[in-house]
């Protein structure tokens, strides 16, 4: 008897991801047929038409018009997008094959961040005040009647590249005329009309947390709550440690899940994954930012589920297996995280200039709790300090049975190791 | 001795994880032991498959590089440690980590792996490095063994962020068409080591 033809998952991936491996080793131990998309062709592309293929991801119509024609052909059975661009196309495929998926105009309203506060605001989901201004403005004036403190943000970067905090209006000048710069760089401004605005909040204060997410139905299931040990004060917003789970009283963690899944509901996202940046203070929770997502980076290998079926085999499954799975209408294992406390640092950034030499990498792996220490920069690469810098250097891992034993071993990781930089 | 050899561990996923040695394990080419079975007389490998609790199911050794697969859900931190222990172990002893392929290793399976050498070099020749080198990437057969092939990427796709799409969307959609007896295929590339990625990724 014929074997069932293998369900068709579109995965749309920027050739500048790092979630590449992630995603296509997750659809080959499960097994189904895949095309990868992405905005740029692979070399491969003319080989292996039915497996990678070109959309123009600056065009979510016309790359679900190319998708469409592509599925006449293949059919599709589910689309994922794994970035904040991606998302959205994936939303207007998903729309126009009648797939599983998210609206676009939800997909946009995650993308752009004054649209998200406007329609979070407007739905009363908690978020810090917020005013749009054009670059065109008159920055002194400005400086003269916002309100202290306050945070200058691009409507889409990701990575907090641009974020930027301001106490007073020379801050305020100074910070606008930086963020001005990166808008102004060509492949920025070449991104849009958004690349001419700036969104100015409030700094809200207290702890960060990070809310890891799989809408089923319009319903938010919590894959990880992570909290971020090192303030997130400004006056850039690099990120350094996620820890789960979260040490968060209960209440204050029912809050938070509350609050994302108001901001779900509020954005009108249906399916999929969700990573949102949230704040709780005394005030109660804070909705920072709210992706149509999984969590970026090579952060994902932090969270394993337990009891997850492995596809073909078992063992724990990945958060791109679970996305995957769901995509496709395939049946979904248990979505709780395992019982362990696991993190991530995001290595920050050491300084400006060109990556020699990375020391220490056989001494942080050997900290007992950690799994891992990968180092993604290649020696040769210019690393760029934040608020203009969007990429960290590498990745440490660690898991233990206490957050506070985890956080412990990303820090002596972290201190092992030397970047030389020239 | 022990403290001479400088072991660094580089998984993949789970289920494999490279382990890149200061000190050459076995210079005599490329060496894929699939069973313990097939690992009698190879030191290395039959240590590597006796190592508790890992549920090891096949071993890759190759110049100062031994990747190791395994079945068991155990994180590399706890069985990486073993197979460290292992390799500075066989090392010490002063006896060769693997033994020389023989005719019997070659081939347990009955499949003629140098058979299969030569149309997979020729497909990468013809096909796969005009392709790659594109991107001015370069793909280079290691080995072929018990029907699994055995590669390493230089170049543009050493370390690219798309590294894995060109390895299971092009090339082993690529052997599958055209060598279709060709069981797997494993890269041995150190990634990390790239030094001129034609993608290179950002958070996003």
């Amino acid at each position: 008897m014929p074997c069932p033809p293998q369900p068709r998952l579109l995965l749309l991936l920027p050739t500048a991801t790092y979630r590449a491996t992630a995603f296509v080793e997750a659809a080959h131990r499960l097994g189904v047929a895949l095309t990868v998309a992405s905005e740029l062709p692979s070399t491969f592309e003319q080989a292996q038409p039915d497996r990678l293929l070109t959309l123009d991801f600056s065009d979510p119509e016309r790359a679900a018009q190319q998708a469409y024609q592509f599925a006449r052909t293949l059919p599709i059975a589910g689309v994922i997008g794994v970035d904040d661009t991606a998302a959205v196309v994936a939303a207007a495929i998903a729309e126009r094959l009648g797939l599983k998926g998210n609206p676009v105009s939800a997909a946009l309203a995650a993308r752009d961040k004054h649209l998200q506060r406007s329609e979070l605001a407007r739905r009363g989901v908690p978020v810090p005040r917020f005013e749009l201004h054009g670059l065109g403005e008159d920055v002194p004036d400005l400086a003269a009647r916002v309100r202290y403190p306050c945070v200058l943000k691009p409507l889409r970067l990701s990575a907090s590249r641009g974020v930027i905090r301001a106490d007073d209006p020379p801050e305020f000048v100074a910070a606008f005329a930086r963020l001005r710069q990166i808008l102004e760089q060509p492949e920025v401004a070449a991104c849009g009309g958004w690349a001419r605005y700036v969104l100015v909040e409030d700094f809200v204060p207290g702890p960060e947390v990070a809310l890891e997410g799989l809408v089923i139905e319009g319903r938010l299931h919590v894959l990880g709550l992570f909290d971020k040990p090192d303030p997130l004060d400004g006056p850039f917003f690099e990120e350094t440690i996620y820890l789960t789970p979260s040490r968060f009283p209960e209440p204050a963690r029912q809050a938070i899940v509350e609050c994302g899944q108001a901001a779900a509901a509020a954005l009108g996202l249906r399916e999929g994954p969700i990573h949102a940046e949230l704040r709780y203070n005394a005030t109660g929770p804070w909705l920072i930012e709210l992706a149509a997502r999984p969590i970026g980076g090579r952060c994902s290998a932090v969270l394993r589920f337990a009891a997850g079926e492995g596809g073909r085999g078992t063992g724990p499954a990945s958060l791109e297996e679970l996305i995957i799975r769901h995509a496709l209408g395939m049946p979904l294992p248990t979505l709780e995280r395992e019982e362990r406390a696991a993190g991530v640092m995001m290595i920050p950034v050491p300084g400006a200039g060109v990556l020699r030499e990375v020391r220490g990498i056989t001494e942080a792996r050997a900290v007992p709790l950690v799994e891992d220490v990968v180092i993604t920069a290649h020696l040769g690469q210019a690393l760029v300090p934040w608020p203009e810098g969007s990429r960290y250097p590498g990745f440490i891992f660690a898991r233990g049975e206490t957050s506070e034993a985890v956080e412990a071993a990303l820090r002596a990781a972290h201190r092992r190791l030397a970047f030389v930089i020239g | 001795m022990d403290a001479e050899i400088r072991i660094t561990a580089e998984p993949i996923d789970t289920a494999r994880c490279k382990f890149l040695v200061s000190l050459p394990v076995h210079s005599g080419g490329v060496r894929r032991f699939a069973s313990s079975e097939a690992a009698q007389g190879s030191p290395l490998a039959e240590a590597l498959f006796a190592i508790p609790g890992a549920e090891v199911t096949e071993v890759i050794v190759s110049g100062n590089l031994v990747t190791v697969v395994k079945r068991s859900p155990a994180p590399w931190q706890a069985i990486g440690k073993s197979v460290g222990a292992a390799i500075r172990s066989v090392l010490a002893s002063g006896h060769a980590a693997v033994a020389p392929k023989t005719a019997a290793a070659a081939a347990p399976s009955g499949v003629d792996d140098d058979a299969l050498y030569d149309r997979v070099a020729e497909l990468f020749d013809a096909q796969v490095n005009p392709m790659v080198a594109r991107h001015g990437g370069r793909v280079e057969l290691i080995d072929v063994q018990d029907a699994v092939v055995m590669l390493r990427m230089a170049g543009g796709c050493q370390g690219c962020g798309m590294a894995d799409v060109t390895l299971r969307q092009g090339i082993e959609a690529m052997l599958q068409e055209a060598v279709p007896e060709v069981k797997g295929i494993v890269d041995i590339t150190d990634h990390t080591a790239g030094t001129n990625p034609y993608f290179a990724a950002a958070k996003k």
